[in-house]
């Protein structure tokens, strides 16, 4: 008699065809019609399009300001993730809200806030123009508003996983003898990189995709400070759906290997401690050795 | 190592963990802090450890002043309750870590520091374990394991908390003597912390057991259970029956309501006699409950308003033949009677109960 398993939810047959036919809908048919129509192009004006001058400089933009404002945030999103979980502090609940804001700010008002800012007459454009740091209208800006929008990926995925860190770890590397800076690199750091990843990964993903905030903020100066998602919009704008499509299938296709690469490389650090024997098999191991 | 405890006070809040402590460990001593929960025997372990700091007092290591000293300085080992392990690191890195995060002068080399750890793991008997990763070990199995990190920096003192509480009661049996055994063969000294009376009584040297962020009393297994210093420790070692009486000329008398000392008078369970006959000097009850338990029965007999518990050897049961709702006589063999004021009264040996 075949054993029947039981699961909480529904039937993993009407479970998996949900999930499938979801997805399909979702994410799968508009991404598939755009697929379609750039193939009315063929493979090499695709390229050719993606390869011309001011395309490649604008993929390059966007994503070099993209990997600097998730990097940006992988270190300092750290520092405030550790900072919420470990330490009692007043207004901690204050400041844990505002972690989310980016979240909810329509991003175009995000953008234009920024320029404000940091423009030569701004708060804060004012101050650190004269040191010949100009960051409105120029790819730096770009790396501001990517690392505000940001943010809360990479403190949200890393809060839970910090709060699972025991102390008592921390306080047996210390009786072991080690230094706070050993406890750091050797004990936590291995224990929270796989959500880093997942958190810089995240904010990459989402920062490639940004539009509303950056357009306020980077002067979208042609070779110079224009991401990709305008340009696609500036071809739309000139009838150029073909030339459009192209450009966002390129760019789906790199974002889906740069995704694809670094969750490989999160499940891997994820899964090196993780039972490579199941643990019977090391129980009878066990039982043999003893006796 | 030596260590010596003087004066330690710490609270939490308005918490009291513990208040004024004084203790001494002489050096190859296994001593047990054995208390109830929140009674400050893990917050002393702690401090000992240089994981907490006391509110006041002082720790000295070999008679030298050790208070304020870093944990990572004070060369104590310690293993915990749900063991701690790292567990991105195999068994065999768990077990290195203490000596390669040793400054570099320090550090043995590679080749010593695998000598090492697999000499250890050896000792634990898990060294046919080490290139595994801690999720793929039993609980007791990765409680060997922290005890092995915990000794391969050669620590001079061994701290462990609760160190067998997560542990089912075979392997915490098992384990119990193994941690015995291996005290005695590292000449170190050990202290554990439990909240289990047989778990202290059958591995320590001596028991120092602890409530309310006080100690209650000191001494060996046998002299704090058979001779406890408070009506405290009298109830948290075993099963007690307590009886409301009053002292009188050197009697403890339970049922005769004049005027004298208020007492109470410990019997433990074991320590009563059951007849069917009236008993010189006996109280009459009636049998409420027999249970079997392993080698004993234990009787529930209903004296008044209040129960008392009996423990029976099988062999005294099958003499005895009790039956639930006969009437029987019960008499203490031996006592202990404390005063109103929770001091203890000498013990009515001959008469302990007078009508």
């Amino acid at each position: 008699m075949a054993a029947k398993t039981h699961r909480v939810l529904p039937g993993f047959g009407l479970a998996l065809g949900y999930t499938l036919v979801y997805l399909s809908l979702l994410i799968l048919l508009p991404l598939g019609g755009m697929v379609l129509k750039a193939s009315e192009l063929g493979f090499a004006q695709i390229i050719d399009i993606a390869l011309g001058e001011r395309s490649l400089a604008a993929f390059r933009v966007t994503f070099g300001a993209s990997f600097l404002a998730a990097a940006v945030n992988a270190f300092f999103g750290l520092i405030v993730a550790w900072i919420l979980v470990r330490y009692p502090f007043p207004g901690k609940r204050f400041v844990d809200a505002l972690v989310d804001l980016p979240f909810a700010l329509p991003t175009a008002v995000a953008g234009i806030t920024l320029a404000t800012l940091y423009a030569g007459n701004g708060w804060l454009g004012r101050f650190i123009e004269p040191l010949g740091i100009k960051v409105a209208y120029t790819p730096l800006g770009i790396v501001v508003a990517l690392t505000f929008i940001t943010l809360p990926f990479v403190v949200r995925t890393l809060q839970p996983v910090i709060e699972d860190i025991e102390t008592e770890v921390e306080e047996a590397a210390a009786s072991l003898g080690a230094s706070r800076w050993q406890t750091f690199v050797k004990v936590i750091f291995p224990a929270i990189f796989p959500a880093l990843l997942t958190g810089f990964a995240l904010a990459f993903a989402r920062a490639v995709g940004e539009y509303g905030s950056v357009i306020f903020i980077a002067g979208n100066l042609p070779l110079i400070s224009e991401i990709v998602p305008l340009l696609i919009i500036s071809k739309l704008e000139q009838y150029d759906v073909l030339g459009a499509t192209a450009l966002a299938v390129v760019m789906l296709a790199l974002s889906f290997i740069l995704l694809l690469a670094v969750n490989l490389l999160q499940w891997w650090s994820a899964n090196r401690h993780k039972n490579s024997e199941p643990l019977e098999v090391a129980a009878a191991r066990a039982s043999g050795g003893a006796a | 190592m030596s260590i010596e405890i003087r004066n330690i006070a710490k609270r939490f809040g308005n918490f009291v963990a513990l208040d004024d402590i004084n203790l001494d460990i002489p050096t190859g001593e296994l001593l047990a802090l054995l208390g109830p929960s929140g009674c400050g025997k893990t917050t002393l372990l702690r401090i000992i450890a240089g994981m907490e700091t006391p509110d006041g007092g002082d720790v000295l290591f070999s008679g030298a002043e050790a208070t304020h000293l870093h944990a990572r300085e004070r060369q104590v080992g310690f293993v915990f309750q749900h063991y701690a392990l790292f567990r991105h690191m195999t068994v065999f890195e768990n077990v290195a870590f203490g000596l390669r995060v040793k400054p570099r002068r320090e550090r043995p080399s590679d080749a010593e520091i695998k000598r090492r750890v697999m000499e250890l793991l050896g000792l634990v008997q898990l060294d046919w374990l080490a290139d595994r990763y801690p999720s793929q070990l039993s609980g007791g199995q990765r409680q060997r394991i922290a005890l092995a990190r915990a000794l391969a920096v050669e620590p001079k003192v061994l701290l462990l908390d609760e160190p067998f509480g997560a542990l089912d009661t075979k392997v915490r049996k098992e384990l119990r003597r193994w941690l015995r055994r291996l005290h005695d063969d590292m000449h170190i000294s050990s202290v554990f912390v439990t909240h289990d009376q047989e778990e202290a009584l059958e591995v320590a040297d001596r028991v120092v057991v602890m409530n309310h962020g006080k100690i209650e009393q000191i001494g060996s297994p046998d002299e704090v259970y058979s001779n406890p210093a408070s009506p405290f420790v009298y109830q948290f070692l075993g099963n007690v029956n307590v009886f409301h009486s009053r002292v009188q000329d050197g009697y403890a008398e339970v049922e005769r309501h004049e005027a004298a000392e208020k007492a109470t008078a410990f019997v433990r369970p074991h320590d009563i006699d059951i007849a069917h006959q009236p008993l010189a000097d006996g109280l009459q009850a009636t049998v409420q409950h027999v249970h079997p338990i392993g080698p004993l029965v234990r009787v529930e007999l209903q004296h008044d308003s209040e129960v008392v518990e009996v423990e029976l050897s099988r062999e005294r049961h099958e003499a005895l033949q009790l039956a639930v709702g006969q009437t029987v006589w019960f008499r203490p063999r031996q006592m202990k009677v404390f005063g109103g004021d929770g001091l203890s009264r000498s013990t009515p040996e001959k008469q302990p109960f007078l009508f």
